[in-house]
């Protein structure tokens, strides 16, 4: 038994360390770094906030089930490609992405989105330059309320 | 040019004030009517204004609060001053009538000289001598929100005894919060058929295609003036209070629709002037006007904060006239060339017995108070403590409803018994002087809810911990665009440590129901009322005021040592427990 029990131990003592150093980005990724690399291709720290980009969403939401957001930008809608929507602490980060064409007329999306808890909420658009800009804003969902 | 002008008559206007108070600080009462009208009048056009009268028609006492608990980056700031910081930063005289009014220092000794504040006739007067001064065609007068509820007349008469005085008055504008309280379908008909004022609302939306339910704003003209009001209803009523009240109509604070109204009203109606009448909350109100251009006053209502001189932000003034009627504003403006040059400014005490009564406002009060006199008047006991309700983390008054729900549920077994009974952190409520009978109405006053209902429930330690940490966040968070606020629940049974500026979640600390440190996964026995129901949860057969009446009659001597009851402890802010009886 003992020596059965340390054998494991040891097994998973070695896995771990063998493991550890090639994992480590992977591990250190946070639910919504993997979903930005995985779909947008490119990691979040290089997509730079704008206010070229903007997010409307309460402050508090009246209903976590329900949020309404709206994002918008001036950008000509010619030069921007693809939206894509993200709630940080979402038990999935990725809520939607939206193909943009000319026939748009202009960048504007309006959704309801569902939020298990207070997150910031993401919205990130690709360029026609390859490159992308982002705006966020931190959504408070609360249960409990005292006027 | 215009705003070093502006600057200059501001500032000479507090030196004025300044001045006036000095001869009867510390002084005996013989104070005069005219002393507390006395207003060098200003320009072409007054704003006369009350916001949170909770439902007070009859004078009361009314203590400010002892603390108000700032997250770091706001410490200091209007909103969170109190005691002699509230003083020194406002220059007012210790012992003055604005000391009283407008601050804890010495409450229980003022109280006494200087006695109760408000009153719906002692209003009327007030505004209708300032009318009468200025003439109609130059003043507007508005109210800031919960006007016609929590209190026992507003519930006894769903409100319709204040709605008669507004009518009485003359109010022209009004927004909301608590108000909505009523039942959506008598909120409707007041606004609708009642209330003569305009309910005005930028914020109110129908779900889901945000389609306004009211007037966003309104465009008068008073004496050559061409002035736009937005309306602001308090932005987070639907989560602050049960959604029943507020089905299908959306909240919020919405800086950019704000912006736009603005723009609107400067460049299709071309007003000369732009007043935002808000329930928002000073806090808010000062963050939100950093984002927002061209508001030229702001008349803040819901957080019951007293600005003895306007808040600037840029070009913005933002005013707060207090609650549960101990104050009328007035602000006398100079506006021409389409521009706001400069102000007069001044918050006029209520003193109900130095102002005379408004005998038709008087006539009504009676009116609508005479079916319930006999209720209301019945004396249930005797104070020994000051009962006050406004403090950011603990109150007597609340105190004394953890006891009352402690003592209504003793506990079907002996195994079992009440852990934990949550009293709301609301900002409204009387406060009663240390040897003051108790009566029915003052209970009613406190406790004015339209849901008194008390539900008794189990909650594991660990859920319970989460939603003070959530309520904790809503005060706390230290951008007010994140706050709702109100104060935190205060728990009774529990105590707890709370550090302010920590993050979401890890506020509160060392938590110990009945003595025994939290257990996170233990099923404790919590009481509640005053929130959204929960679910699935019969509520009590006895509501939170006949559970306290009851027990306020059983005791008879009601007493409550601060030092003692205080169960939390902050630990990165002061924390005063004396003002009131210095």
């Amino acid at each position: 038994m003992d020596r059965r029990r340390f054998l494991t131990l040891s097994a998973v003592a070695m896995v771990g360390l063998t493991a550890l150093p090639a994992l480590k980005p992977a591990f250190g990724a946070s639910k919504l770094e993997e979903e930005v690399q995985k779909r947008l291709g490119v990691a979040l720290s290089q997509v730079k906030e704008s206010p070229e980009v903007k997010l409307t969403a309460p402050t508090i939401a009246e209903s976590g089930a329900n949020v309404p957001i709206t994002v918008e930008s001036d950008i000509p809608i010619d030069k921007v490609e693809q939206l894509w929507i993200f709630v940080d602490k979402n038990p999935s980060p990725w809520i939607t992405d939206v193909k943009l064409t000319p026939m748009n007329g202009r960048v504007f999306f309006s959704t309801r989105i569902k939020m298990g808890e207070t997150s910031n909420v993401r919205a990130i658009l690709k360029l026609k330059d390859g490159s992308f800009v982002m705006a966020t804003k931190e959504v408070k969902v609360t249960a409990g309320g005292c006027g | 040019m215009s705003l070093s002008r502006r600057d200059f008559i501001g500032v000479s206007a507090l030196g004025l004030s300044a001045l006036t108070l000095a001869p009867y600080a510390f002084a005996r009462k013989p104070l005069s009517f005219e002393k507390l009208m006395e207003f060098k009048p200003h320009g072409n056009l007054t704003l006369v204004f009350t916001s949170d009268i909770h439902g007070h028609l009859k004078p009361l006492y009314f203590a400010e609060p002892m603390n108000l608990l700032a997250p770091e980056p706001l410490r200091g700031t209007p909103g969170y001053l109190t005691g002699m910081d509230f003083l020194k930063y406002y220059n007012i005289k210790p012992g003055s009538v604005e000391a009283y009014t407008g601050s804890c220092v010495s409450f229980i000794k003022l109280a006494k000289l200087y006695g109760k504040t408000g009153g719906a006739p002692q209003m009327a007067t007030i505004i209708r001598a300032i009318i009468e001064e200025r003439g109609k065609d130059k003043c507007i007068v508005l109210d800031g929100g919960d006007t016609w509820v929590t209190s026992g007349i507003a519930v006894k008469t769903d409100g319709m005894a204040i709605v008669d005085w507004l009518n009485y008055v003359g109010y022209e504008y009004i927004v909301a919060h608590w108000d909505v309280t009523v039942g959506k379908e008598k909120f409707l008909d007041i606004v609708k058929n009642k209330l003569k004022a305009k309910f005005i609302s930028y914020n109110i939306t129908e779900e889901p295609f945000g389609e306004l339910v009211f007037p966003p704003y309104d465009v008068i003209e008073k004496n050559g003036v061409k002035v736009g009001i937005i309306g602001s209803s308090f932005p987070f009523t639907p989560i602050a209070n049960p959604r029943k009240f507020t089905e299908g109509w959306s909240f919020g604070v919405r800086p950019e629709e704000l912006q736009k109204y603005v723009k609107e009203l400067r460049e299709k109606h071309k007003v000369d002037l732009v007043i935002l009448l808000s329930h928002d909350g000073l806090p808010l109100d000062i963050a939100l006007m950093k984002q927002v251009k061209g508001i030229d006053i702001v008349i803040s209502g819901h957080t019951h904060d007293v600005t003895p001189t306007p808040v600037r932000v840029g070009d913005t003034l933002i005013v707060s006239p207090g609650s549960h009627g101990k104050f009328v504003g007035r602000m006398d403006l100079e506006v021409r060339n389409g521009k706001l040059q400069s102000y007069r400014f001044k918050l006029i005490p209520v003193l109900s017995e130095v102002v005379p009564e408004d005998k038709g406002a008087k006539k009504l009060v009676e009116k609508w108070y005479k079916p319930y006199e006999k209720e209301f008047n019945e004396v249930i006991g005797t104070t020994h403590t000051l009962l006050y309700k406004r403090d950011t983390v603990f109150s007597t008054w609340d105190r004394l409803i953890g006891e009352a729900l402690e003592d209504y549920y003793h506990g079907v077994d002996a195994v079992m018994s009440l852990d934990v009974g949550t009293s709301p952190g609301f900002r409204w409520g009387t406060t009663l002087l240390p040897g003051q009978k108790i009566k029915v109405e003052d209970v009613y006053d406190v406790l004015g809810l339209t849901y008194p209902e008390v539900y008794i429930m189990k909650r594991k330690g660990k859920d319970l911990l989460a939603l003070w940490e959530d309520v904790a966040d809503n005060v706390f968070n230290p951008n007010p665009l994140y706050q709702q606020g109100g104060d935190m629940s205060r728990i009774y049974g529990v105590e707890y440590e709370l550090k302010i500026n920590a993050k979401q979640g890890e506020r509160i600390r060392n938590v110990r129901i009945k003595g025994k440190p939290l257990e996170p996964e233990k099923e404790y026995v919590v009481a509640v009322y005053g929130g959204p129901p929960p679910m699935g949860v019969e509520p009590e057969k006895k509501n939170i005021r006949e559970i306290v009446v009851d027990y306020i009659r059983k005791k008879k001597e009601i007493h409550i040592d601060v030092k003692k009851a205080l169960n939390v402890k902050v630990l990165d802010h002061p924390y005063n427990i004396d003002c009131y009886w210095r």
